[in-house]
């Protein structure tokens, strides 16, 4: 039983290590707005004999920090932009919008932001936007933006640069529950000392993991060269 | 264990090119018209290491995938483009502009450069020039016996001449407007040029279609904020700090590990 001793410790190596790359990817964006954590916790499934590493992303709202830049935008309550990106339509928490060179709001990377209509052309010097979503130019409304969510936002799939890939149809979020924010942005959702905490964890249990399985490389070991010795 | 060692260093990078840009934000906290910058990162690719399963076929009860993210980059660095205070300076030759527009001035190369610092000087032959020596546009020529230059706030420039009791008008400022002033570049002296991004400068007379009036004897101040410059400074120290911490996780791991091969 030593042999399945070894090789329950090896899973466990590999899941406290795969928990340092998580912990690793959550710090390294500790000042990403929008970023949300995500958390590893082993699990044995229904059916399964083996504690399997199950992921999930909190969705926990980080904190709203005025910048004062009018294109930055961020949402208060649930929901999720809408951009439109050369693979389909996709989720974002918000962030730091521009203008591209016809003047349609985009997000950094150049997808256009969608309202109700389809992309919103920004034509003027003073843009405004409502807590409804309203995008105001020049006193004349240029669109609505969308915000909407999915029914399990657990299943949403991280896809970088801020995009969530929603796994079922998105529907629109109830009028009045998500407050479009304008000059602010949404901090990441990081607990930084929960983060430093982890690190430690992660260490000393890895560490202790490495002690067992030396304990019982020994005994193999004696095993193999002792026993039948007369 | 090696990708957890990349993903940290990513972190610490960018946490080194935010401290990079506060630097130079407070570096021009006393910079006419310095207008300060924001860096603003993005989460990098995930790899999917593990897709999403079944775990109860009856109900479709599915566990999601698990992803690994592969650290953060620089997004962009976003310039923040609010006025700064008109700061009196009581200098005839000094000019701010309230509102919107740029002045226009004519770089050594050929090319248009928009400023919104208004410190003109007077250069040899009597034009009004930047503290680095670009004209003015349109070209505003000051006589050499003129006294008592006067800037009125829809840009009218006129002197008195020696001789002449009344004042003459010796020309008009014009400023220059973006549809996206965020687009356009910075190439320091406190000058930006044109992109396609800011769209094409659309010239006027200030206080004319949405451009900003003029106000004589003052330059508008940085916009630099010092304490706000600070508390991100902590920030990015911060998570420099824990980023650190991750790397020497990662490497203590990968050593205990090593150690278990005798």
């Amino acid at each position: 039983m030593v042999m399945k001793g070894i090789i329950d410790t090896a899973r466990s190596l590999a899941y406290w290590q795969r928990l340092q790359e998580v912990t690793s990817n959550n710090v390294a964006n500790a000042n990403t707005d929008g970023f949300k954590a995500d958390r590893l916790a082993a699990h044995i499934l229904p059916g399964g004999e083996n504690p399997v590493p199950v992921q999930s992303t909190d969705l926990k709202a980080g904190a709203l920090r005025d910048t004062g830049r009018p294109l930055d935008l961020a949402l208060e309550g649930p929901g999720f932009f809408v951009v439109r990106t050369p693979r389909g339509e996709r989720l974002m928490r918000g962030g730091s919008m521009r203008l591209d060179a016809r003047g349609v709001l985009s997000d950094m990377n150049g997808n256009p932001v969608l309202g109700q209509q389809g992309p919103v052309l920004v034509s003027g010097s003073k843009i405004e936007v409502h807590a409804d979503g309203t995008l105001v130019v020049d006193d004349a409304i240029a669109g609505r933006l969308r915000i909407e969510t999915v029914d399990e936002p657990a299943t949403l799939l991280k896809e970088g640069q801020g995009r969530f890939l929603p796994a079922t149809p998105t529907k629109e979020v109830a009028e009045g529950q998500a407050l479009v924010r304008q000059g602010a942005v949404e901090e990441a959702n990081l607990d930084p000392l929960m983060s430093m905490v982890d690190l430690v964890t992660i260490q000393r249990a890895y560490a202790s993991n490495i002690e067992a399985m030396r304990a019982m490389d020994s005994v193999l070991g004696s095993i193999t060269t002792e026993v039948g010795r007369v | 264990m090696d990708s957890s060692l990349k993903t940290s260093a990513s972190g610490m990078m960018a946490q080194q090119r935010m401290i990079d840009v506060i630097a130079n934000n407070l570096a021009n906290v006393n910079t006419t018209a310095f207008k300060r910058s924001r860096v603003s990162f993005e989460d990098v690719l995930y790899e999917t290491v593990q897709g999403a399963r079944i775990t109860n076929p009856q109900t479709a009860e599915t566990v999601g995938p698990v992803q690994i993210g592969k650290g953060v980059r620089v997004g962009a660095v976003l310039r923040l483009d609010n006025a700064g205070a008109p700061e009196t300076t009581q200098r005839p030759l000094d000019v701010s502009i309230e509102g919107d527009g740029f002045f226009q001035v004519q770089r050594p190369d050929g090319v248009t450069g928009y400023t919104r610092d208004g410190g003109f000087t007077m250069s040899d032959a009597g034009s009004l020039v930047t503290k680095d020596g670009h004209g003015l546009l349109p070209e505003i020529t000051v006589p050499q016996d003129a006294s008592a230059i006067s800037i009125s706030p829809n840009g009218v420039v006129t002197a008195t001449v020696t001789g002449s009791s009344t004042p003459t008008e010796i020309g008009r400022i014009e400023l220059a407007r973006f549809l996206n002033p965020n687009g356009l570049i910075a190439v320091g002296q406190n000058e930006f040029l044109e992109t396609q991004a800011s769209g094409t400068a659309v010239t006027g007379f200030p206080e004319d279609e949405g451009l900003g009036q003029l106000l004589q004897g003052s330059l508008e101040s940085s916009n630099v904020e010092i304490v706000q410059e600070m508390t991100d400074m902590i920030a990015a120290q911060r998570a420099y700090e824990i980023n650190a911490k991750a790397i020497q996780t990662s490497d203590q791991m990968m050593q205990a590990a090593h150690d278990l091969i005798r």
